[in-house]
């Protein structure tokens, strides 16, 4: 029973202890972590390639264990100066996110490791890059096909690099840059638009002003010269309305009007001015004769 | 022979039993204690906001987020790495250093973007994000904030450079925001980083400084111009009040003639008929009445000559008008 026990917890200790080991790459059993894939080595040949993730056996003394990143790798490379279809020079900063597909492939390309790789990601991508950045124009590749660009340059890498056991996930323009005579055009360019876009602002807001003005005043002239015209109708109806009241008077007794009139006339026409010559015989002086006619014989 | 250390041996092996009872009890007890111990090291503690990757013998187990006290198999079975998962991070883009106005060196590289219509503009941002997949953020990329800062900056270069300046200038980049961090976020995901983007945000955006003065031209012109439509609506609204001033003078005064007209006509007629009635009563009198009282009123007035029909010849050598001064006497008459 104690045996049991004893041998139970010795083989225990044995066996955590031996994974333990496995994982510092001793021992035989091979630990390879979730972000890792391994190369077990038997005299320099690979004998084994884990690329998933558990535990697996191996022959512990004689084999060697190589690690290598299975992760996404993130590199960033130097800006570069590349010439557009255009002739237009252009300074491009990029990123490469990159991963080891095939260890065993990877390990016989670079044998000095990972600043080897980079390196040789770094002179694939910038020539890829030059590449297809020359045959595209400026405004292409800063615009309107800057994905395409960017998907370009990654198709070509991944194929260049594919028998290193490189597999280029993404080449990502993060950043364009016009070299310094090319961007002082552009500054140059950009001032005159804006002086132009200045210009024009002012010139609006002249056509705008005047024309408020020149409708505030034709409606002004409009309004008042309507006001005038009905005014004036007004008038018209006015006098209609008045004479139409005189001739219902008058038409009753037009001989009276005529004669009420006429001495109304009289006292308004005659004023201190005026001489009179009147006979004897008129109307006023009828009195006179007839006086006179009676006294007489 | 066999009674002998038969006797003796019984109590040898009553001993020998406790003995051996005794050390199996402590091989057991030994045994436990060092299974609890072991054990031991399979508790963690994990705090609000952390998630717990969980490796077995290497491969992904799971992914523990509810706080506490855990527990997974020991090490080396299992291992455990703790992420912060609750807590927004932020990165700057482009922005100018402490206590100064402009962004120099790498931030002015970082601000200074090319847009759709070929021009530059400097424009700093603030990307927020959260750790969505603690295990991809640990086990799947490499470097996932730098990743993270390229990516962004390829997100929103890629989004101003086929916006024009003008769009990126006046709107503040609400749509720059939401198209990039779609953008960032989709990448992120593509590279299947664990991150989540909660937010890009403009900080800045403005036109680079040599050119900054011929924009505030514009801006300056653009004033002026709301000035002048300004001016111009305040003479309309000006004249047209004046012009409804006139408008409704002209009419008030039409309509005060045409009703005065009406008025006197209206007198003029009834005074007529009144007379004209009277007169129906007493036609030759009255008529006779009205001659004489006109003459009476005129006569006095004027000058009258009488003159007799019959002597009419004589009338051309009467000095009509010789009695009032004759204001444009001819020079020959003075004398």
């Amino acid at each position: 029973m104690r045996r049991l026990v004893f041998i139970g917890m010795v083989t225990l200790a044995l066996f955590v202890g031996l994974v333990w080991l496995g994982n510092f790459d001793q021992g035989p059993f091979l630990i390879t972590r979730e972000d890792q894939q391994k190369i077990v080595l038997l005299f320099g040949k690979p004998l084994l390639v884990r690329t998933e993730p558990g535990l697996a056996l191996r022959l512990p003394f004689v084999t060697d264990v190589l690690t290598y990143d299975k992760r996404r790798l993130y590199l960033s490379t130097q800006p570069i100066t590349a010439q557009t279809r255009d002739q237009e020079l252009l300074v491009i900063d990029n990123y490469v996110i990159w991963r080891i597909e095939d260890p065993v492939q990877y390990r016989s390309s670079f044998p000095l490791g990972r600043s080897v790789a980079e390196a040789q990601i770094n002179q694939v991508v910038n020539n890829d890059l030059r590449g297809v950045i020359g045959q595209r124009t400026l405004s292409e590749v800063v615009t309107t096909s800057r994905v395409d660009v960017m998907q370009a340059i990654t198709h070509k890498s991944d194929e260049n690099l594919r028998g290193s056991g490189i597999r280029i996930e993404d080449v990502r323009i993060n950043r364009t840059e016009l070299p310094a005579p090319t961007e002082e055009n552009v500054y140059a360019r950009m001032r005159t638009e804006r002086e132009r876009l200045a210009r024009k602002e002012r010139a609006q807001g002249e056509q705008e002003g005047r024309t408020i003005r020149a409708q505030a005043d034709r409606e002004a002239q409009v309004i008042v010269a309507e006001a005038k015209r009905d005014a004036e109708i007004e008038r018209g109806q006015g006098d209609a309305d008045a004479t139409r009241i005189f001739a219902e008077a008058y038409s009753a007794d037009p001989e009276f009007y005529s004669f009420v009139r006429g001495l109304e006339a009289y006292r308004k026409a005659l004023s201190p001015k005026t001489t009179l010559v009147l006979s004897p015989s008129s109307e006023f002086f009828r009195l006179l004769d007839s006086a006179r006619e009676t006294k007489g014989p | 022979m066999a009674r002998g250390p038969e006797r003796v041996p019984s109590d040898e092996r009553v001993r020998r039993s406790v003995r051996r009872t005794l050390a199996n009890t402590f091989v057991l007890l030994a045994s436990l204690a060092v299974i609890v111990a072991w054990a031991y090291f399979g508790f963690y503690e994990l705090q609000p906001g952390q998630a717990a990757v969980v490796l077995r013998l290497g491969r992904y187990s799971e992914t523990v987020s509810e706080p506490g006290l855990r527990w997974h198999w020991p090490p080396p079975i299992e291992t455990h790495e703790i992420v912060n998962v609750a807590s927004i991070e932020r990165e700057e883009f482009g922005m100018p250093a402490p206590g100064e106005a402009e962004p120099k060196g790498k931030a002015l590289l970082e601000a200074q973007m090319q847009t759709g219509d070929n021009n530059i503009v400097n424009l700093s941002f603030v990307v927020r994000y959260m750790v969505k997949d603690a295990f991809q953020s640990r086990y799947r990329v490499a470097e996932p904030r730098q990743t993270l800062r390229d990516a962004a900056q390829a997100a929103v270069r890629e989004v101003v450079g086929h916006t024009p300046i003008d769009a990126v200038l006046s709107l503040k980049g609400e749509q720059i925001k939401a198209e990039s961090g779609q953008i960032l976020q989709r990448t992120l995901d593509a590279y299947e980083s664990g991150l989540l983007v909660n937010g890009i945000e403009i900080q800045d955006a403005k036109a680079p400084s040599s050119v900054i003065a011929a924009f505030n031209e514009v801006l300056a012109a653009a004033q002026d111009r709301s000035r002048l439509v300004n001016e111009a609506q305040g003479y309309a609204n000006e004249v047209l009040p004046k012009a409804h001033a006139q408008e409704a003078e002209q009419r008030e005064q039409a309509r005060g003639y045409r009703e005065s007209k009406v008025a006197e006509a209206t007198g003029a007629a009834e005074r007529f008929r009144a007379l004209d009635s009277e007169y129906r009563k007493a036609p030759d009198v009255t008529r006779r009445r009205l001659y004489l009282e006109t003459m009476e009123t005129v006569l006095p007035q004027v000058e009258t000559v009488v003159v007799d029909p019959s002597t009419a010849h004589v009338l051309p050598y009467l000095p009509i008008g010789a009695a009032k001064p004759a204001p444009q006497a001819s020079p020959e008459a003075k004398k």
